[in-house]
């Protein structure tokens, strides 16, 4: 009954040779597409440099206010602007202003550049369900994989730094904007679309004259999630030589330094807090005509 | 597998003995006793307690018991309580002050001081490197060509790949950056982040011939794996104060630090005083078990490789590499072996 007992698996020695067959294969991959695709990620790098440079050298007066505006901007509310000075201030006076600042950097890109993929890929979705067929397992697999599973082959590819770390925060932070992106197209009332047909709306009129303008909610709380998860993803970046405030949490932990540790995840709050309350009230007020519809 | 064919070797090692003994050819100072052997839980360790293991067994006759350890659990018991007997690779630095208290006192001998070759903490640089700069053999000479490792964020700087955050070497790292004048000279200290950073920064490096400069310590499967060159420095070792009371410490606590060579890992056999009195044989082999760091370094690769326990890697060292284990031991011992494995 052996047979039942011992799952009939593939050899050792076979297993062995599919695992360096993989491996073998990704090297040379890597041996020869790495260096093209380096060039290709190069711009992006170079972006990213430059807008740390920007944060870190400018004089902090004027970060804390263009941040300050930025959020005035965004939510129209003195208390969150009041309170977004007073979370950088405090970040400053703790000595974590250039961590704060390379996060913020890395943190501001990761999340554009998921909002400029994942929107269109959302809306592709949502149009098609083989594309949703699709996207959707591959979707699950980004939300799910243990990070350090893809970090090394990522880090084997483009090195460690800033790129790396900006796919790896891509790859976790990417999901729900798309998902949400698609739902909300897909909750988009039929009889809206009816009537909008009935007037003769083209599709491309459609679908940023009626579909997105009503999908926004979802569409907000989709940007509002990838912000939170990019955030969340600040000490793994760190672990693949990405600077910020991810570095100190590393060093925090494996000394035991509690308050080193407390001061620089407490700093990740504050950014996602300021984040999500900006980025929320600028979607209610997009969403301002609902509240006046009703009366 | 490897266990059953293990016991059938004992088996046939002990009746062989036994009736080596019946015969009356033994002689008692030559017979060994019982020993106990501390595997440490990293994995050249590991193997060299399963060489040892096997060695001991097989050629020599004892009656081995393996018993997982680290190094100050292990050390600690083997000075107060004589237990377990032998530990092959046991390295000063975290036990240095009761280590040589110990030794004085005459309750543990060292069997062997440098049981690897080449071993230690230093700064490397790929093979294809020094194959294309033979004239930069010197940590002085890399450091004055910032520009053959460019930074990847500043082309005008060069990548000096430090440690990970938060471990222990990198405040010796970052203090020996500023003992060289590093930053003057055009170097960035690069953060890897992690353990995992560090390693696929130089799997990336080696397996794209690019050039790449940073810490590493041996014995490891990377080293073995990716060949990479310890850089010896020009300047000699500046003394421990130096070393110990600044580069060691805190950057806010080394205001000054002097250039050095890094610090010798001071890494022994060490057997407990009762066991070296009355295991002279035993002590014999030990005294010449020297393993050369780049067969080490190969066997690591082979681990790692094959995802092989100390004791299959064992096995496999005893297996395929005679030349090396032979020279160890006695031609008549050697032959003994070869027939258990």
């Amino acid at each position: 009954m052996d047979w039942l007992i011992e799952f009939p698996s593939l050899g050792r020695r076979d297993l062995s040779t599919f695992r360096q067959t993989i491996d073998e294969g990704f090297l040379n991959f890597s041996r020869t597409f790495g260096e093209s695709l380096e060039a290709f990620f190069s711009p992006l790098l170079k972006f990213l440099i430059w807008f740390e440079n920007l944060l870190t050298n400018a004089p902090w007066p004027l970060v804390i206010g263009a941040i300050a505006l930025l959020a005035w901007l965004g939510s129209r509310s003195w208390k969150i602007t009041v309170g977004t000075i007073a979370a950088f201030v405090v970040i400053g006076y703790f000595g974590m202003w250039e961590d704060t600042m390379a996060t913020l950097a890395m943190i501001s890109v990761a999340t554009f550049v998921c909002i400029a993929v994942g929107i269109p890929i959302g809306i592709l979705m949502a149009r098609s369900n083989i594309a949703q067929r699709i996207v959707t397992p591959i979707l699950d697999v980004m939300q799910t994989i243990p990070s350090f599973v893809y970090l090394i082959p990522v880090v084997m590819l483009l090195g460690i730094g800033k790129v790396p770390g900006l796919l790896a925060v891509c790859i976790y932070a990417l999901p729900p904007i798309v998902r949400l992106t698609n739902l909300g197209i897909r909750l988009v009332d039929q009889d809206v679309m009816e009537a909008a047909e009935a007037f003769g709306a083209s599709a491309r009129e459609k679908l940023f004259g009626v579909q997105i303008p009503l999908a926004l909610p979802n569409i907000f709380a989709g940007v509002n999630q990838t912000i939170m998860m990019a955030l969340s993803m600040v000490v793994i970046a760190s672990m693949i030589g990405v600077k910020g405030l991810g570095t100190p949490v590393l060093r925090a932990i494996s000394n035991q330094y509690l308050a080193l540790g407390l001061m620089n995840g407490l700093a990740i709050v504050a950014l996602a807090i300021i984040f999500d309350r900006v980025s929320q009230t600028y979607g209610k007020r997009l969403q301002a005509y609902r509240e006046r519809g009703h009366g | 597998m490897k266990n059953k064919k293990r016991f059938a070797s004992n088996v046939v090692a002990t009746s062989v003995l036994a009736l080596g003994t019946m015969a009356g050819a033994a002689f008692a100072s030559d017979e060994c006793g019982s020993v106990t052997i501390a595997e440490m839980n990293w994995a050249s360790a590991s193997l060299l307690a399963n060489i040892d293991a096997i060695i001991l067994e097989e050629g020599y006759g004892c009656d081995v018991d393996i018993i997982s350890g680290d190094t100050t659990p292990t050390f600690t018991s083997m000075s107060e309580k004589g237990e377990p007997d032998l530990a092959p690779e046991l390295w000063a630095n975290g036990v240095r002050e009761p280590l040589y208290a110990a030794i004085e006192d005459g309750r543990i001998v060292s069997a062997l001081n440098g049981p690897i070759t080449g071993l230690g903490e230093g700064w490397w640089v790929t093979k294809k490197f020094t194959e294309m700069h033979p004239e930069i053999d010197t940590v002085e000479k890399m450091l004055a060509h910032p520009e053959l490792v460019p930074y990847v964020e500043d082309e005008s700087k060069g990548a000096f790949m430090g440690c990970p955050a938060g471990w222990g070497c990198q405040l010796t790292n970052a203090n020996l950056f500023r003992a060289f004048d590093m930053e003057e000279k055009g170097w960035v200290l690069v953060d890897p982040g992690s353990a995992a950073g560090l390693d696929g920064s130089i799997a990336k490096a080696v397996n794209r011939d690019e050039a790449w400069f940073g810490y590493y310590w041996s014995p490891t499967a990377i080293i073995g794996k990716y060949d990479l060159q310890m850089l010896p420095f020009e300047v000699e070792f500046a003394g421990a104060e130096n070393w110990d009371g600044c580069i060691a410490q805190s950057v806010d606590n080394c205001a000054d630090p002097q250039p050095t060579a890094w610090t010798e890992s001071e890494v022994h056999s060490i057997v407990t005083s009762e066991f070296a009195a009355e295991n002279a044989v035993t002590m014999g082999y030990l005294a010449n078990r020297v393993f050369p760091g780049a067969e080490m370094n190969a066997m690591l690769v082979y681990m790692n490789d094959n995802q092989a326990t100390g004791e299959d890697a064992a096995y496999e060292f005893l297996a395929t590499k005679e030349d090396v284990w032979t020279k160890w031991v006695p031609a008549d011992v050697a032959e003994k072996v070869k027939d258990a494995l």
